[in-house]
C-alpha cells in the first residue's frame, strides 16, 4: 500500500517538475490549504485526478497553440501543410472536434465520476469508527461528538488512521465545509444533512474554512482539523466531555461571577455553571483551543482580552456585541476563561 | 424575374411571430411554475399540509371548459379578419369577450374567497398554489384587455394589415392561455384527483 | 423603358427624407432606428463595463496583499455583488445582443430595421432604467450584498433586512423585460426580414449565433424571473418558498437560478462566437471551413446548455444518479465548442490570414477560450469540482471564458466594425499595442487565480490572512488587473481619437463578405437604398449580385420609396411575400419605460397599491402607443 502510494507520489513530483504550472506550486512548498498536498487516501485520489487532467489539458492547449502558430507561419501560403483543402480540414474538424473529445472525455468520465467519486462519496456509517457533528453558524463552527458530552468550536480533533464520519448541518444560512488536504467539500444546507469521510493518514493540523458565501464575515470562518494519535485523541475527548474546571484563584472566581452576571451567559455555555445558552460557542474548554473567533485570532491573553472588549474590531459584524466592560472585569474574565483548559 | 411580386396567400406576418415568441416565453414561465409546484409537492410529506382541505373539483373544471370553448370564436375571428370581414370578426371577438369576462368575474370571486380561506402566507402549498392560479387569472385579464383593444380598433369596420395581424396574434394568445389554464387547473386540483 | 427614370440621387434623397429622424436630444429620445438604438446600448453598456471594472479594481486592490483594509466587509460584499451583476446583466448581454445584435443583424440581413422598432426603443429605455435602478441601491447605501447568485436563506429578510436584495431582484426582473423584448425582436427579424434570396442556408453565421442566443434568452429568462418573483413574494409578502419550516426548500432557489444561469453563460458567449465567425473569413480571405457544422454547433450549444445546470451544485449533496447525469451532460456540451474552435483554426490555416487587430483579438479569444474551456471540463470531474468549487479556481475559469472568450471578440468586433459605424479607420499601430497590453494583462490577472484556487483560496472573501501561500499570486493578479485596464483605456483612446481624426474608411475597407459592407459607412437611416438580392452565402463577395443591385437602384426597383417600408419574407426561403410598414419615431417607449420604473420603485418601497395604479397607467400608455398604426 505505502509502496504504490509513494510510487504515485514520485510520479506526481515528476509531473510537477515537468509541467510549468507545477513550478510555482513547488516554489510555495505546501500551502496550508493546498489541495494538492493530500493527507488522506480520498484527497490523494483527487490530487492525482488533477495532475492527470492538467497534463492532458496542457497537451490540448499546446495543440491549439501549434495550430495558431501554424496559421501565422503559413500566412502567405494557402492550404494545409500537406496541401489539403476544405475536405481534409472538415475531416480534421470532425476528428479533433468530435471524435477525440468523445474518446478522452468518456475515459475521464468513467475514471472520475465513477471510481474517484465512489471513493470520496458519503461514507457508509458502519465503515466508520467515530462520528463528528459539525454545525455551521454565522461565522463559526459548532463541533459535537455524538454519544459523548463533548462540545467545542472551530477545532475538530480526530484520531489518525481512523475513518471518521463527519456530519454537516447548518443553524442559519448555507455554509460549506472543506479541509483541502483531507477530502472534497460538503455544503451545509438548511433542512439537509451532508456527510463526508475524514481519514487522516498523518498527524497534523489541517486548516479549512467556510467556502460558501455566508454574509459579512464569510472571510473569517475558519476551522482546523487536528489529527493526532488515538491515545492523545482519547485523552482529549475525555477532557472535552468533562465539566469546566472550578476557578482556583480569586481573580478567576471574580471572572466567573462576571461571566454569569454580565450578558456573556446569555449567549455562551460553560458546562458546570449556570451558563447554558447556545447562541455562541461553548466555552467550557475554551482555553484548550489554539485560536478564537474561527481562526481569526490566536488564543492568547492579549487577543482574548481584545476580543472580549471589542469583538467588532477584528471581526466586524460578528454576532457578539461589544459590551461595556471595565478593565478589571475584563482581566478577571480573561483569567477565568484561560483557566478553562 | 420580378422577385418582388406579392403572392395572394401570405406567410405569417411578423406581428404573429412576435406574439408566438412572446407566448413561448410565457409558456416557459408557466412551465417553471409547474416545475416549482411539483418540486415542492414531492418535498412535502402531506400535500396539502394538515389542516388544509383538498380543493373541490366540479366548478373549476366546468369553468375551465367554458374558457376553453372560447378558443373557437377566437379562431373564427382570426379567420374572418384574414378574409377582411371586419364586422364578423368583431362579433366573434365580442362573443368570446363576453364569455371570457364572465369566466373571469366568477374566477376572481372564487379566488378572493380562496385567498381569504387559505392565505399564501400559510405554507409553501398555499404560496405556490395561489401564485400559480393568480398568474393564470392575470393572463386571462390581459387577454380581456387585448380583445377590448381590438374591438375598439375594428370600430370603423375596416381590416388593415395591422389589425388583421392583431386579431391573429390575439387568437394565438388565447389558445396558449387556455392551454396553460388547463394545466394550471389540473395541477391545482391534483391533490383531489 | 421609355420613360426616363428619375436619377439615382433623387431616389436617394427621397429615401433620406422619408427616413429622416428628429435632430438633437429629442431625436435620441424618440428614435426607433436600430443603429442609433444600438449605439445607445453600446455606450450605456460600456459605461456599466467601466463601473464594473472600477469595482473589480477596488476588489483587486483590496486583495493585493493579506489583511488589507481598504474597504470593510460590507462595502466589499456590495462591490463584489455589483461587479458580477453589472458585468453579466448590464454589460455583456446588452453589449452582445443590444449593441452588436441590434446594430448588425438588420444590416447583415439586408433589412432596414428590426421587426419591431418601437419595441426595440422600449427595450433600450428599460435596460437603462433597470441599470440605474440597481445602482440606486448602491448609492443610497442599500446595495445588493448577497453575491450575484443570491443564495437563500442568506438573501431572505431574516438574514438581510436591507433593501439590497430587493434592488437586485426587482432590478433584474425589470432588466429581463428588456432582454426578452430584444430577443423577440431579433428572432422575428431573422425569421421575417431577410433580404430576398437569403434562405436559411445563406444566413450569415453571425446571425445564427444571434438567433441561438436570442432564442435561448426567451427560454432561460423565465426561470430567473420566477425565482426573483418568489424571492420578492417571500421577502415582501410573507409567502413561503425557500424556508424549510413552512415546507419550502433553499434548493429550489438554486435549481431555478442555475436553470437560468448555465444557459445564460452561452447566451453571453454566443454573440462572441458570432463576431469571431465574422472576423475570421474576412481576414483569412476565404469562406468558413465546415460552415454548416458551425451553424449547427451554435444552435446546439444553446440547446444542450439547458441540461447541465446542476453542475453548479455538485457539492450540495444531490443523489449520485443526478450528479452523474449532469456531469455526463456537461461533458457533452463541450463538443459544439470544440467543433467551432477547430473550424476557426482550420479556416485561418487554409486561408492567407492577414493578422490585423480584429484577428489578433480573435486569436487571443481562441487561446483564452481553450484555457477556460479546459478548466470547465475539469469541473465535470465531480470530485475535482467538489474540491475546487467556490475557490479562485472557479473565478479563474469563468474570467478566462467571460473576459477572454466573450469580451475579447467584443473588443475585436469594436475595431472590426469601427469603420462601418463611424466611416473612419482606427489607428492600426496603437491598436496592436493595446492588444498586446490587454492580452498580457488578462493572462497575468486571471492565470494565477488557478493556483490560488488550488491552494485553497475561497472566492468572495474580503480579506485573507498571511501565511497560506496566496500573497504572491494575488499581488500578480492585481498588477495584471491594472495592466489590463491600461490596455482597455488605450483601446478607448484609440477609438475616440480615430473617430475624430481617423482616415476615411470607405464602405468596405476589409473586404468583408456580409451585407453590412455593401452599404455606405456609416449606413444611411434606411440602411440600403435598394433592398439587396442574395444569391450566395457570402453576398459581399458576390460582385455580380452587388452590381445588379446597383442597376436595380438605377431602374428604381426594390427601393420601397412610399413610406417606412421594406419587404417581409417567408421564414425558410426568404421569398418576399408582403411589404411591411415600419413605424416611425415615437415618444411612447420612453413614457412606458418611465412609468415602469416608477412602478418598480413603488414596489421596492412597498407601495403596492400605487404600484398597481402606475402599472395600469403603463398599460394605457402602451395602448395609446399601439393605437396609431404604422401605415397611417
Ligand atoms: C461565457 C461564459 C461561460 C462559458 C462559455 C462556460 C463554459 C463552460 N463551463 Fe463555465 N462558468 C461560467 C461561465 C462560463 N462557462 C461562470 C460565470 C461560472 C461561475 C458561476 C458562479 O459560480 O459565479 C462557471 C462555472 C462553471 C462550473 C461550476 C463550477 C463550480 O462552481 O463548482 C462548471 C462545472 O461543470 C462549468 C463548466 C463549463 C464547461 C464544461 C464549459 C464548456 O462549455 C467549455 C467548452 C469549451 C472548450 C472545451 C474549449 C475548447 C477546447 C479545445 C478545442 C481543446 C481540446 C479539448 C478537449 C480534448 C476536450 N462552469
Ligand atoms: C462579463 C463578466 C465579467 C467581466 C468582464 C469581469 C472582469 C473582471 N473581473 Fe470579474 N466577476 C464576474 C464577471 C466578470 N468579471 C462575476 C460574475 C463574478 C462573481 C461575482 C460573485 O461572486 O458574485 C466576478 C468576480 C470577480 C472577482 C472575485 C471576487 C470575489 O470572489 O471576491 C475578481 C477578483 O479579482 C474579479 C476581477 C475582475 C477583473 C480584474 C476584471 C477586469 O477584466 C475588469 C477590467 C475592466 C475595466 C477596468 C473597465 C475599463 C473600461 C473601459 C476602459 C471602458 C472605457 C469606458 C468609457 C470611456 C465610458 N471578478
Ligand atoms: C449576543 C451574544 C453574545 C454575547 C452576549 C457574548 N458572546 Fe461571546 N460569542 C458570541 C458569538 C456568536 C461568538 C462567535 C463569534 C465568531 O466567531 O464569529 C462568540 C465568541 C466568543 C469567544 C471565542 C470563542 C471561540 O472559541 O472562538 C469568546 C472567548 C467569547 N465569545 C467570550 C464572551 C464573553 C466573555 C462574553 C461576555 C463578556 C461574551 N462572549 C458575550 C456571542 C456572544
Ligand atoms: Cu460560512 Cu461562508
Ligand atoms: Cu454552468
Amino acid at each position: 500500500m505505502t509502496g504504490t502510494r509513494s510510487g504515485a507520489g514520485r510520479a506526481r513530483r515528476r509531473l510537477q517538475l515537468l509541467l510549468p504550472l507545477g513550478l510555482p506550486l513547488l516554489a510555495t512548498g505546501c500551502g496550508r490549504e493546498n489541495l494538492l498536498d493530500p493527507a488522506s487516501p480520498q484527497q490523494h485520489k483527487i490530487a492525482t485526478l488533477w495532475w492527470v487532467m492538467m497534463g492532458v489539458a496542457w497537451f490540448g492547449l499546446a495543440l491549439i497553440g501549434f495550430l495558431l502558430a501554424l496559421g501565422w507561419l503559413r500566412r502567405k501560403r494557402e492550404g494545409l501543410p500537406g496541401g489539403g483543402g476544405d475536405r481534409v480540414a472538415t475531416a480534421l474538424v470532425v476528428g479533433l472536434g468530435v471524435a477525440a473529445p468523445i474518446v478522452s472525455l468518456s475515459a475521464l468520465f468513467v475514471w472520475s465520476d465513477i471510481f474517484v467519486m465512489r471513493a470520496t462519496s458519503a461514507p457508509n456509517p458502519s465503515s466508520t469508527s467515530l462520528t463528528v457533528e459539525v454545525t455551521g453558524h454565522q461565522w463559526w463552527w459548532e463541533v459535537r461528538y455524538p454519544g459523548t458530552r463533548a462540545v467545542t468550536a472551530n477545532e475538530i480533533h480526530i484520531p489518525v488512521g481512523a475513518r471518521v464520519n463527519l456530519v454537516g448541518k447548518t443553524a442559519d444560512v448555507i455554509h460549506s465545509f472543506w479541509i483541502p488536504k483531507l477530502n472534497r467539500k460538503i455544503d451545509l444546507i438548511p433542512g439537509r444533512t451532508n456527510r463526508i469521510v475524514l481519514e487522516a493518514t498523518r498527524a497534523g493540523r489541517f486548516r479549512g474554512q467556510c467556502y460558501e458565501y455566508c454574509g459579512l464575515q464569510h472571510a473569517h470562518m475558519g476551522m482546523e482539523v487536528v489529527a493526532e494519535s488515538p491515545a492523545r485523541f482519547r485523552a482529549w475527548l475525555a477532557n472535552m466531555a468533562k465539566d469546566a474546571a472550578a476557578p482556583s484563584t480569586s481573580m478567576q472566581r471574580q471572572g466567573r461571577e462576571a461571566f454569569l452576571n454580565e450578558a456573556c451567559s446569555g449567549c455562551h455555555q460553560i458546562r458546570g455553571t449556570d451558563a447554558h445558552a447556545r447562541v455562541g460557542p461553548d466555552l467550557t474548554h475554551v482555553a484548550s483551543r489554539a485560536t478564537i473567533a474561527a481562526l481569526t485570532l490566536p488564543n492568547e491573553t492579549g487577543t482574548l482580552a481584545g476580543w472580549i472588549v471589542d469583538p467588532q474590531h477584528d471581526k466586524p459584524g460578528a454576532r457578539m456585541p461589544a459590551l461595556d466592560l471595565q478593565g478589571p472585569e475584563v482581566q478577571a474574565l480573561v483569567a477565568y476563561l484561560e483557566s478553562l483548559r | 424575374m420580378n422577385v418582388f411580386a406579392v403572392p395572394a396567400r401570405r406567410s405569417r406576418a411578423r406581428g404573429w411571430w412576435g406574439m408566438a415568441l412572446f407566448a413561448a416565453t410565457e409558456a416557459t414561465l408557466f412551465g417553471t411554475i409547474f416545475g416549482t409546484y411539483v418540486y415542492l409537492r414531492f418535498k412535502a410529506v402531506h400535500w396539502p399540509p394538515d389542516g388544509i382541505a383538498s380543493p373541490s373539483i366540479t366548478i373549476p373544471l366546468v369553468l375551465t371548459g367554458v374558457l376553453l370553448a372560447t378558443s373557437a370564436p377566437m379562431q373564427l375571428a382570426s379567420a374572418a379578419a384574414r378574409s377582411g370581414r371586419a364586422r364578423r370578426a368583431q362579433a366573434l371577438l365580442l362573443l368570446a369577450l363576453v364569455v371570457q369576462a364572465g369566466y373571469f368575474a366568477m374566477q376572481l370571486q372564487r379566488y378572493a374567497d380562496d385567498v381569504q380561506a387559505h392565505p399564501p402566507q400559510l405554507s409553501a402549498y398555499t404560496s405556490i398554489t395561489q401564485l400559480m392560479v393568480g398568474a393564470d387569472h392575470f393572463h386571462v385579464f390581459v387577454g380581456l384587455l387585448l380583445n377590448l383593444f381590438l374591438l375598439a380598433k375594428l370600430m370603423d369596420g375596416r381590416v388593415t394589415a395591422y389589425r388583421r395581424t392583431g386579431v391573429q396574434a390575439a387568437a394565438l394568445y388565447w389558445h396558449v392561455v387556455n392551454a396553460l389554464t388547463v394545466v394550471v387547473v389540473l395541477l391545482q386540483l391534483s391533490p383531489s384527483l | 423603358m421609355t420613360v426616363l427614370a428619375p436619377p439615382v440621387e433623387e431616389r436617394v434623397e427621397l429615401l433620406d427624407r422619408i427616413w429622416e429622424e428628429r435632430p438633437g436630444v429629442l431625436g435620441w429620445l424618440t428614435t426607433v432606428d436600430h443603429k442609433r438604438i444600438g449605439l445607445l446600448f453600446f455606450f450605456t453598456s460600456l459605461a456599466f463595463f467601466a463601473a464594473g471594472g472600477v469595482e473589480a479594481l477596488v476588489i483587486r486592490t483590496q486583495l493585493a496583499g493579506p489583511d488589507q483594509r481598504l474597504v470593510g466587509p460590507q462595502t466589499f460584499n456590495e462591490l463584489m455583488t455589483m461587479h458580477g451583476t453589472t458585468m453579466i446583466f448590464l454589460f455583456v448581454v446588452p453589449m452582445g445582443l443590444g449593441a452588436f445584435g441590434n446594430y448588425l443583424v438588420p444590416l447583415m440581413l439586408g433589412a432596414r430595421d428590426l421587426a419591431f422598432p418601437r419595441l426595440n426603443a422600449l427595450s433600450y429605455w428599460i435596460f437603462l432604467a433597470s441599470g440605474l435602478f440597481i445602482y440606486t441601491g448602491l448609492f443610497v447605501g442599500q446595495g445588493p450584498d448577497q453575491g450575484w447568485f443570491s443564495y437563500v436563506p442568506l438573501a431572505l429578510k431574516q438574514f438581510d433586512p436591507s433593501l439590497g436584495p430587493d434592488f437586485y431582484a426587482l432590478g433584474l426582473i425589470f432588466n429581463g423585460l428588456s432582454t426578452t423584448a430584444t430577443a423577440i425582436n431579433l428572432v422575428t427579424t431573422i425569421f421575417k426580414l431577410r433580404a430576398p434570396g437569403m434562405s436559411l442556408n445563406r444566413l450569415p453565421l453571425f446571425c445564427y449565433a444571434q438567433l441561438a442566443a436570442a432564442g435561448s434568452a426567451l427560454i432561460l429568462l423565465p426561470p430567473l424571473t420566477l425565482d426573483l418573483v418568489l424571492l420578492e413574494l417571500q421577502r415582501k409578502a410573507g409567502f413561503h418558498f425557500f424556508d424549510v419550516a413552512a415546507g419550502g426548500s433553499p434548493m429550489l432557489w438554486q435549481h431555478l437560478f442555475w436553470l437560468f444561469g448555465h444557459p445564460e453563460v452561452y447566451l453571453i458567449v454566443l454573440p462572441a462566437f458570432g463576431i469571431t465567425t465574422s472576423i475570421i473569413p474576412t481576414f483569412a480571405k476565404r469562406k468558413m471551413v465546415a460552415a454548416p457544422l458551425v451553424a449547427l454547433a451554435e444552435l446546439l450549444v444553446a440547446f444542450i446548455g439547458f441540461g447541465v445546470w446542476a453542475h453548479h451544485m455538485f457539492s450540495t449533496g444531490m443523489p449520485t444518479s443526478a450528479l452523474v447525469f449532469f456531469a455526463a451532460a456537461t461533458f457533452m456540451v463541450v463538443i459544439p465548442s470544440t467543433v467551432q474552435i477547430y473550424a476557426w483554426l482550420f479556416t485561418v490555416n487554409l486561408g492567407r490570414p492577414e493578422f490585423r487587430t480584429p484577428l489578433l483579438f480573435v486569436g487571443a479569444f481562441i487561446v483564452f477560450f481553450v484555457i477556460g474551456g479546459l478548466s470547465g471540463i475539469m469541473f465535470a470531474a465531480i470530485p475535482f469540482d467538489q474540491a475546487t468549487t467556490d475557490t479562485y479556481f472557479v473565478v479563474a475559469h469563468f474570467h478566462f471564458i467571460i473576459f477572454g472568450a466573450a469580451v475579447f471578440p467584443i473588443l475585436g468586433g469594436m475595431f472590426y466594425w469601427f469603420p462601418k459605424v463611424t466611416g473612419r479607420m482606427y489607428h492600426e499601430g496603437w491598436a496592436k499595442a493595446s492588444f498586446w497590453l490587454t492580452f498580457s494583462g488578462t493572462a497575468l490577472t486571471f492565470f494565477p487565480m488557478h493556483i490560488a484556487g488550488l491552494l485553497g483560496m475561497p472566492r468572495r472573501v474580503y480579506t485573507y490572512p498571511h501565511g497560506l501561500g496566496w500573497d504572491g499570486y494575488n499581488l500578480a493578479e492585481t498588477i495584471g488587473g491594472f495592466i489590463l485596464t491600461a490596455g482597455l483605456v488605450l483601446i478607448a483612446a484609440n477609438l475616440v481619437f480615430s473617430r475624430l481624426r481617423g482616415a476615411p474608411a470607405g464602405p468596405n475597407p476589409f473586404r468583408g463578405p456580409t451585407l453590412e459592407w455593401a452599404t455606405s459607412s456609416p449606413p444611411p437611416p434606411y440602411n440600403f437604398a435598394v433592398i439587396p438580392t442574395v444569391r450566395s452565402e457570402y453576398p459581399g463577395w458576390d460582385d455580380e449580385a452587388l452590381f445588379e443591385d446597383r442597376r436595380r437602384l438605377e431602374r428604381g426597383l426594390g427601393t420601397y420609396p412610399d413610406g417606412h417600408r421594406q419587404p417581409e419574407a417567408t421564414v425558410r426561403d426568404a421569398y418576399p411575400d408582403d411589404v411591411a410598414d415600419m413605424p416611425s419615431e415615437s415618444g411612447w417607449p420612453v413614457a412606458v419605460a418611465v412609468l415602469l420604473s416608477l412602478m418598480f420603485a413603488l414596489t421596492l418601497t412597498s407601495h403596492f397599491v400605487a404600484a398597481g395604479v402606475v402599472a395600469g397607467l403603463a398599460g394605457l400608455a402602451a395602448a395609446a402607443w399601439l393605437w396609431k398604426e404604422p401605415a397611417e
